[in-house]
């Protein structure tokens, strides 16, 4: 009998994992994620939060070794700062608003979907989802300024009488992020609807509901946890926008992801862009967890009541 | 009269999902026809035809070197991801240890946390290890969101292998490893690709993160495509977008005849 060499090198690999457990082995496979994950991912996040507590340097990005809440103090007093903060949340409180309602509803249609026309819908939500921002957000440019594709369209069958002001300005940047985030919205919910017995839904309206009230009451109900996760991402994102800020806002409304890039870049002061980064991360982990806990008491809620 | 309302609410319906879908499409369908635009302005439709911007982009030394760099970035990543993310699938899957539970979280998390906080994050970290600009710490950096993927696809895809094979092929005798070469390879390959797809494709379009971790020679063709954007909207960005939507799209051709595009879309999410 020959010996396959691939194999006796299979068993050589195989020669220092002998004799260990199984849940040994199982972190010894898991082992590169979880240092992975330790080194470029908690350690750089706690060097972050170290430097946010540094002193301000005029000539380096930072003074090393130094320790002080200054930076925290001119986050939370500075009225620009408070502006850019609450600028962000807007931005993300109307982006996520909009894009999941959307996401609900065509989810939901790609659902009752079939064959090539359930793989069209898909594949419209997939391909925007691996295209680079870059393009998401100045395709818009093109389409939505005062002498782009839309005012043409709204000119030419009287819609408006003068072309509308729709980039830069809040409009455009709701428009283009709502783009960038509606994919992952939308899957989010598909894959859990996917989970949902269409039967149910008949069963409602042989019961006498209107399809409304069979969506409503029916449908909804049970896919509260994917709401839930379209939720946070829409809005986790969308509170840290940068590239459609960027390149659709104007230059009065600045999200903090625009002034974390300037303070970090081009001012050099990195405790101020470390300190508002950690501000922001606290602030948005905290209205994570009450959307969590708001979206899980509707679900809980109507899952009673029916 | 309620049989007309109702094929009222069925047309509103279809209208309300076909222009999503047109919406969701009809940009990127923009960008490839301005990159054919004959002007240097970025209009839709454009006034006429060439080519020209094409040979621009072929002609520019920067645009090439973007070209080479986002290649290495998405190499490296696809190759760094697709090892820690199949590993960890198959050790949670193959013998369900405790750290199943911690290792889940940790690994979505990067996912939630908005790219310019984790650009500045790693921009930190890696210049005090003295990796500013170098291809590792974007590598290191796409890895963070294009890993959570392949652990996802490779999870679903183990969770339905059928491990009374692999039990089998102990009982014959032969170590894990080989096992998994000769039993437990051959039918997840598909997913295997399909993740590698997903990784490469992640890297390739990332690009703020690269902004914040990359500089003039390291650069790849996202960054480059937005520094120039900022000075102004010329074709030869359509010309590039056009490449990176190609990309996706046959990316995502292959993966959805490897598995399907229902499978592709649910991790994904």
């Amino acid at each position: 009998m020959s010996v396959d060499p691939r194999t006796t090198v299979l068993d050589r690999l195989w020669s220092p994992f002998e004799g260990q457990s199984g849940s040994r082995r199982s972190l010894l496979l898991m082992s590169p994620l979880i240092l992975f994950e330790l080194l470029v991912f908690v350690v750089p996040f706690l060097l972050l939060v170290r430097i946010s507590f540094s002193e301000q340097s005029q000539g380096l990005p930072y003074a090393e070794g130094t320790f002080t809440i200054a930076s925290y103090v001119q986050v939370l007093q500075s009225e620009l700062l408070q502006g850019i903060i609450a600028y962000s949340f807007k931005l993300g409180i109307i982006a996520t608003l909009l894009t999941v309602v959307l996401a609900v509803f065509y989810a939901y249609a790609t659902w009752r979907a079939s064959g090539v026309q359930k793989s069209a819908l898909l594949f419209s939500v997939v391909l925007p989802l691996l295209t680079t921002l870059v393009i998401k957000t100045y395709v818009w440019v093109p389409l939505l300024a005062p002498n782009g594709t839309a005012n043409s369209l709204l000119l030419a069958v009287s819609l408006v009488q003068a072309p509308l002001q729709m980039v830069p300005n809040t409009f455009g940047v709701v428009i283009g992020q709502v783009y960038i985030v509606f994919p992952y919205a939308m899957l989010a919910i598909y894959s859990v609807l996917t989970t949902v017995e269409w039967e149910l839904v008949e069963a409602a309206r042989d019961l006498g509901a209107s399809r409304t009230r069979s969506f409503f009451a029916v449908v909804l109900p049970e896919i509260m946890p994917g709401i839930t996760v379209a939720t946070v991402i829409s809005f986790a994102w969308s509170v840290g926008a940068y590239s459609a800020p960027a390149l659709l806002g104007a230059g009065s409304d600045r999200p903090f992801a625009l002034e974390v890039q300037e303070q970090m870049l081009v001012n050099f002061n990195w405790p101020i862009a470390t300190a508002l980064s950690t501000v922001m991360l606290v602030l948005m982990f905290v209205s994570i967890l009450v959307i969590y806990a708001v979206l899980g008491r509707f679900g809980g809620d109507v899952a009673n009541a029916t | 009269m309620p049989r007309n309302v109702e094929r009222l609410g069925t047309a509103a319906f279809r209208i309300g999902y076909i222009a999503i879908f047109v919406v969701m499409l009809l940009p990127l369908g923009i960008v490839v026809a301005t990159s054919f635009s004959a002007s240097g302005n970025l209009q839709f439709p454009p006034q006429a035809l060439s080519v020209q911007w094409y040979s621009a982009f072929f002609a520019d030394v920067v645009w090439l070197r973007a070209f080479d760099n986002s290649l290495v970035a998405g190499i490296g990543t696809t190759v760094v991801a697709t090892f820690m993310g199949i590993t960890a699938a198959f050790g949670l899957e193959a013998h369900r240890g405790r750290f199943g539970s911690i290792l889940t979280p940790i690994v979505i998390l990067p996912l939630l946390i908005p790219p310019v906080i984790l650009g500045v994050t790693l921009l930190v970290y890696f210049s005090r290890l003295g990796l500013r600009s170098s291809y590792l710490s974007i590598i290191l950096a796409h890895s963070l969101w294009a890993t959570p993927l392949v652990f996802f696809v490779m999870q679903s895809v183990f969770q339905r292998f059928d491990w009374q094979l692999r039990d089998a092929g102990m009982d014959l005798g032969a170590n894990p490893i080989r096992v998994f070469v000769h039993v437990i390879l051959p039918n997840v390959k598909s997913g295997i690709l399909v993740s590698a797809l997903l990784a490469f494709i992640i890297s390739l379009q990332e690009f703020v993160m690269a902004l914040f971790l990359s500089n003039y020679q390291t650069q790849t063709i996202p960054v480059l495509a937005w520094n120039s954007l900022r000075q102004s909207l010329t074709p030869i960005v359509s010309v590039v977008s056009t490449f990176l939507i190609l990309v996706s799209v046959v990316g995502l051709l292959v993966a959805a005849l490897a598995t399907n595009i229902e499978f592709v879309a649910k991790r994904l999410s």
